[in-house]
């Protein structure tokens, strides 16, 4: 019933929004007024604002801010500098369209604000003389009365109606009654057309009475002319019906009520939190449990332990859902706007325009549906304007001289697909590149290597605009990069689809919550990120020979692509310690049509995780998109692939950190500049292999099992020269040891002495796999072992 | 009886507005070392003092900044104390302790060399930041003097402000 009052809601909710950050915005340009970014962004919401009132049929806030952009737009190209003089009238101009968003509110009409003055000097200051026709003044008032009786002013209407006698009342609710009647039909029509049921608005029951709802509020209106406080329409539907009829709806009413409640979004917020940490806590669990299952295999208890875990794990998963439906709308909230866009498009436009609307019952995450609205508006506008033709063209084309798009949205795996999909003429990859070429977007080695995909998502580039003309529905080139970047921002990808002649398909392509994902968890070095699993396409395992160096990047070969490949540890400072392996991983992102080769170290899996805000103080850094707690109860870093792809263009692949050993600096004047460690657990095998080393004067550190001499050797305490190393110890045994140290560059050619009991064979084999140079048995003499340490770390005899 | 009664009421009261009116004149501080100085800040600033554990690096931050770490289900940044004042890092101690301090919305954990006391301190005692490095962008709050020796009481929400 209330569709314009909810369309009308949402825009000023919208403009609210906007307006408060447009403030922060122009304060911060008085500062900086060369700032590109600011402009653009204000630039955007004077667009936006215009957009939205051209369609509401605000006429005289569409006639101000289409000469704010005007301005704007010089200022954007350089064509015109921001001078103190200009950003007078650019801040008075905002300051009235505040003021007429306030007008809305209050009286759901911009009428009453006078903008002539300040359009004249927008105009002047953009270049033109000044002498502005104003449309607005006199059509402004009566234009929304005509096309939406409802939302006129109540006080213009009392004073109306006084002067009026009964007759004149009469015809003027007959005219207010069809005119608005005729509006519900066409809506009516369109949804019908889209396929869809019209549960809310019954139709027939008012086509029957038709004489009765005119005459009651004529009488009402004639009674009390004086108080008459409610404007006569809203009573329409109530007479019509009889005192039993009336009763019914009623009851229907109250039974609704009492199924729903409303909840403060806030409490949701807060429930969705409490679940994300539970999604933690079961990770975590389900770790654990893991864990358990190795140590203590075929205990009974296991079983038990395992049934708890996953019942906790199955509830957790339920209760997470059960969550998000809660809130879930219905993408169509946002649809229904569309129908009354594109009449309003076509007429203006001059083309024969049909929507057709399905799928509107999927449902999306709230945050999500309030953010989808203002890319959807872009999109549409712009398949109306450049999409479809004119009826002349498209019949010399053969093509039905009505033009049709088709929105719809459907649940694809984990995400929501929206498609856009138009009839009209389609993309054309040479002109599209020619435009951008003209317009400096792209250069031309960038035109000539593009495929068509990235020629389609041109369209999204600021600045870009193949329309010749501007024109107040499109052509500014900057609603499609709003597209993007809202998209974008929800981690969301555009798909583009097109063909000469045929059409264009927009796909947008959203997940279906904000503050859960999948996410691919890898490792570089000691460090561990997560990507976002719905940007990754594949993992490939890759020998190093695999990567070829073209004009200083790196790229490789996959299948008959040729993908530029970047080591995540260039992006993110990793100081690379570890000694690379001959093998890599590459996880192969996609966005949109771009697509970029990850190198990392290790690929650990796939993974739940629950997006944590890294607060003010760390907001904002490059690639990062936020941080999550694992199972282990660690941080780890969230990659934000939209600008882990941009940085990919500029980051320069560093050179291998040079491993220290050749370079050490501390030349040996003394027999105490040696520093030999021995690992062992026994503290009586310690004490004897000290009183073997001591009379060589060597420095001697000593650590009880595998792990304290791992941390010892990290430290950088000490340099060591060799290690002696006892093979079974608790915590970490002597191979494990061996292997762990032989992972880091540094120390590929510290000398490791395994000193043990153990005398197989297999024992000394395992022992050389895992990268010990002696092998020296218990027991042994004191001179042996002291000979051995000395050979292994080129002792200098005159120490002796 | 009731009078004896309002009698203890009253004498408690009284007693309680005593010890409101000392509070008044007394700033309660947490002291704590960095380097070779010891440094305060206001008590009730303070959320936690914990020990030390693991962190997650974070790329392009200034070098004070560690990283991040899981404060019970809290993503909460790490600051290095020592680095931020100019004072060569050192490896974590025994007596390494992780402070976190919250002022508003923003909350942040500091790593500092060693623990002091609580200490109670007289308003009077406390004279303002010496006038050369005085102004808006100091860090120093005040200075405390005790009989012994003298304390920087930091601003918190200064330490807690992004400058990078």
């Amino acid at each position: 019933m209330d569709e314009f009052q909810e369309i009308l809601q949402d825009f000023l909710v919208e403009s609210f929004e906007l307006l408060e950050q447009l403030d922060q915005n122009l304060v911060e340009l008085e500062t900086r007024p060369d700032d590109l970014e600011l402009l653009n962004g204000i630039f955007r919401v004077a667009h936006t604002v215009k957009g939205a009132s051209s369609f509401l049929n605000f006429d005289v806030l569409t006639h101000l801010t289409h000469h704010m952009e005007d301005v704007l737009n010089k200022a954007r190209h350089g064509d015109l500098s921001l001078t103190p003089d200009i950003m007078d009238v650019v801040l008075e101009s905002i300051d009235l369209m505040k003021e007429l968003l306030y007008t809305i509110r209050d009286t759901s009409a911009d009428a009453g604000v006078d903008v002539i003055a300040c359009v004249a000097r927008l105009d002047k200051v953009s270049g033109g003389d000044g002498n502005v026709a104003s449309p607005a003044a006199v059509e402004a008032p009566v234009a929304p009365a005509a096309v939406s009786p409802k939302e006129e002013a109540a006080p213009e209407e009392e004073i109306d109606y006084d002067s009026m006698d009964a007759d004149e009342i009469e015809m003027e609710i007959e005219r207010l009654l069809s005119a608005r009647k005729e509006e519900d039909k066409a809506k009516r029509a369109a949804k019908i057309a889209a396929g869809e049921s019209v549960p809310e608005a019954p139709p027939e029951p008012d086509q029957a009475p038709r004489e009765e709802p005119v005459e009651e509020p004529a009488q009402k209106a004639v009674s009390a002319p004086v108080v008459a406080t409610p404007p006569p329409p809203p009573p329409r539907r109530e007479p019509s019906e009889d005192a039993a009829t009336a009763a019914a709806p009623a009851k229907r009413a109250a039974a609704t009520v009492e199924q729903t409640i409303r909840v403060d979004v806030k409490r949701l917020d807060h429930l969705m939190n409490l679940i994300g940490e539970l999604v933690l806590a079961k990770n975590r669990l389900i770790k654990i449990n893991v864990d358990v299952e190795e140590r203590y295999e075929g205990e009974e208890f296991l079983e038990e332990l395992n049934q708890v875990v996953s019942i906790v794990s199955l509830v957790t998963t339920d209760l997470q859902i059960a969550v998000m439906k809660t809130r879930m709308l219905p993408v169509g909230k946002v649809f229904n706007k569309f129908p009354r866009m594109i009449r309003d498009l076509s007429r203006e436009l001059k083309k024969d325009i049909d929507l057709e609307i399905s799928g509107e019952d999927t449902e999306l995450d709230k945050s999500i549906v309030e953010e989808i609205g203002d890319p959807l508006v872009h999109i549409i506008r712009n398949s109306c304007d450049h999409g479809i033709e004119t009826p002349a063209i498209r019949k010399a084309n053969g093509k039905e001289e009505k033009g049709v798009i088709n929105l719809k949205a459907y649940n694809e795996g984990n995400q929501i697909v929206i498609q856009i999909d138009d009839d009209g003429k389609g993309l054309d990859v040479e002109m599209l590149k020619r435009h951008s070429l003209e317009k400096g977007v792209i250069t031309e080695k960038e035109a000539d290597n593009m495929s068509d995909k990235e020629a389609y998502a041109l369209i999204f580039r600021p600045g870009f605009s193949t329309a010749a003309s501007v024109t107040s529905v499109s052509g500014r080139g900057v609603g499609m990069d709003v597209v993007k970047t809202n998209i974008e921002k929800l981690n969301g990808i555009i798909d583009i689809e097109s063909e000469l002649g045929k059409g264009t398909s927009i796909k947008l392509k959203i997940p279906l919550t904000l503050a859960i994902i999948q996410a691919l968890l890898v490792g570089v070095q000691e460090e561990y990120y997560a990507i976002p699993l719905a940007s990754v396409l594949e993992t490939v395992r890759i020998s190093k020979e695999e990567i070829y160096t073209v004009e200083g990047r790196s790229v490789m070969r996959l299948r008959n692509d040729v993908l530029s490949l970047v080591h995540i540890g260039d992006i993110f400072e990793v100081e690379r310690i570890l000694d690379a392996n001959e093998h890599a991983y590459v996880v192969v992102l996609g966005l949109g049509t771009s697509k970029l080769g990850l190198i990392v170290d290790t690929l650990v899996g796939q993974e739940e995780i629950v997006i944590k805000s890294m607060g003010d103080y760390l907001k904002g850094i490059d690639g990062v998109a936020g941080a999550t707690i694992r199972g282990d109860g660690g941080v780890t870093l969230i990659v934000d692939v939209v600008a882990l792809m941009e940085m990919a263009r500029t980051v320069k692949t560093r050179v291998l950190v040079e491993s220290s050993s050749s370079s050490k600096s501390s030349e040996k004047t003394k027999a105490s500049d040696y520093t030999v460690m021995i690992v062992d657990d026994s503290k009586t095998d310690r004490m004897i292999m000290r009183k073997a080393l001591e009379p060589l004067g060597v420095t001697l550190v000593e650590a009880s099992d595998g792990q304290e001499a791992l941390s010892m050797l990290k430290s950088g305490d000490h340099n060591f020269d060799a290690m002696l190393v006892d093979i079974e110890m608790p915590r970490m045994d002597g191979y494990s040891l061996a292997s762990e140290i032989k992972k880091y560059n540094k120390y590929k050619n510290l000398p490791l002495i395994a000193v043990t009991s153990r005398t197989g064979k297999s024992d000394r084999m395992r022992g050389v796999e895992s990268g010990m140079v002696e092998y020296i048995t218990k027991p042994y003499s004191a001179d042996y072992l002291a000979s051995v340490v000395q050979r292994n770390v080129n002792f200098k005899s005159e120490f002796l | 009886m009731s009078d004896k009664l309002k009698q203890i009421i009253n004498k408690q009261n009284a007693q309680q507005n005593i010890g409101i009116d000392q509070l008044d004149d007394i700033v309660q501080l947490v002291g704590f070392v960095i380097g070779d100085e010891e440094y305060a800040v206001p008590i009730l600033s303070i959320q936690e003092i914990i020990k030390p554990f693991s962190w997650t690096r974070v790329p392009q931050v200034p070098k004070y900044v560690m990283g991040v770490f899981n404060l019970r289900g809290a993503v909460i940044p790490l600051i290095d104390l020592r680095a931020k004042f100019g004072i060569p890092t050192k490896k974590h101690s025994e007596e390494t302790r992780f402070i976190v301090m919250r002022h508003g919305d923003d909350v942040a954990g500091f790593v500092i060399d060693r623990l002091t006391m609580a200490i109670r301190i007289k308003k009077e005692n406390i004279g303002p930041a010496p006038d050369t490095i005085s102004g808006d962008e100091t860090m120093i709050d005040g200075v405390g003097k005790q009989e012994d020796k003298i304390i920087t009481i930091l601003k918190v929400n200064k330490l807690l402000e992004r400058d990078f």
